[in-house]
């Protein structure tokens, strides 16, 4: 889920840092920079945090200007989940397309139709007019598992993508997502979590019956 | 920007949580004091949910250690570590094509070995005693 990734930058320390000592002020100016953004076109992942500078070098004062530059090497932590990865999240909305999950920090997962745990139907939710609700009909008989924002969703990463940036934007057009995580629901011990407490439950009563 | 490594280690849940308790993260409503911007604060209030929170350095160290023995890849234990499975359906989506290995991978003796090593994630016990917490305090939200 979270990885450290090394990078090189030649970076600009403003004058009005330079009181700091220079690590910190290298620091503030890293966290300005890379400090949850997505690192797209690396296709490293969203940058969670500075974990620490492994060498400046130069310090160079450019002509006509009033900082000071340096390249410095650093390390970042990065939030890159991998392919096949099981991640506990959020629900956030859920619409005819699927769901819509989130981490809190990060927002842009989506589950998808093939990807909702089968066979499932799609129908208005009555406690919000505006959002459809999933329904997973399991059993026999059948019963209906509702997917809702009780409690956690366990989903499994199918692929992360990095869209470009859009050249022109339609006026409803949803904010620009620089990266994307479609999860799969569709597997034993996926979906809210609730689901699988009671089944292990019965899975206990039966074998100690047995 | 150049990259210089794409891929210096992965990090456990456990590991970014207690780098950003280092840094003076906390619990704390007053969140302005400690050098930490509010992007961090949310990954770490994803992080104290989950099972990270009651983890030791001590104890995921030795769990991966323990687990070089079952035949499971890094990444599964890394994501072991951070889901904490307690039963098997909890575990058998992190294994991946479980069913074509099943003689390979010994899933009872992992999930033995979560208990024994990996510390239970807070239970409703706890939930409830945060709720006392909070309403003594009267200001958490």
């Amino acid at each position: 889920m979270f990885y450290l990734s090394e990078l090189e930058h030649t970076l600009r320390v403003p004058p009005h840092l330079l009181n700091l000592p220079l690590e910190d002020a290298i620091k503030l100016v890293l966290q300005d920079l890379f400090l949850d953004k997505v690192l797209a076109k690396w296709k490293l992942g969203l940058c969670v945090s500075i974990y620490d500078i492994k060498s400046v070098e130069g310090g160079l004062v450019l002509p006509g200007d009033g900082a000071a530059t340096y390249k410095v090497v650093f390390r970042v932590i990065v939030f890159r989940p991998f392919v096949g990865e099981v991640i506990s999240a959020k629900f956030k909305e859920s619409d005819a397309n699927g769901l819509r999950l989130t981490l809190g920090f990060f927002e842009d997962i989506y589950v998808l139709v093939p990807h909702m745990p089968k066979p499932n139907r799609c129908e208005p939710d009555p406690y919000n007019r505006k959002q459809m609700r999933w329904v997973w009909m399991y059993g026999e008989p059948e019963e209906d598992f509702i997917i809702d924002d009780s409690c956690q969703i366990k989903f499994r990463v199918e692929s992360i993508s990095y869209p470009s940036v859009p050249t022109e934007r339609s006026e409803d057009a949803k904010p620009f997502a620089p990266m994307v995580i479609t999860g799969n629901l569709n597997d034993d011990g996926l979906g809210p979590v609730s689901w699988w407490e009671s089944f292990d439950a019965i899975t206990q009563e039966e074998s100690t019956h047995s | 920007m150049k990259v210089v490594k794409e891929n210096a280690g992965a990090l456990t849940n456990f590991e970014v949580l207690d780098f950003l308790n280092s840094r003076g993260a906390s619990k704390d409503t007053t969140r302005v004091i400690a050098p930490i911007a509010r992007s961090e604060y949310k990954v770490y209030d994803y992080l104290v949910e989950t099972a990270a929170c009651t983890q030791t350095r001590e104890s995921v160290n030795r769990f991966a250690e323990k687990c070089k023995d079952f035949k499971v890849a890094k990444a599964e234990i890394l994501n072991i570590i951070n889901l904490r499975p307690s039963s098997i359906v909890e575990l058998t989506p992190i294994l991946e094509d479980l069913d074509n290995r099943e003689g390979e991978v010994d899933s009872n003796g992992i999930l033995e070995l979560v208990n024994d090593l990996l510390p239970p994630l807070p239970t409703t016990e706890s939930h409830k005693k945060n709720d006392e917490e909070e309403t003594e305090n009267g200001e958490e939200s």
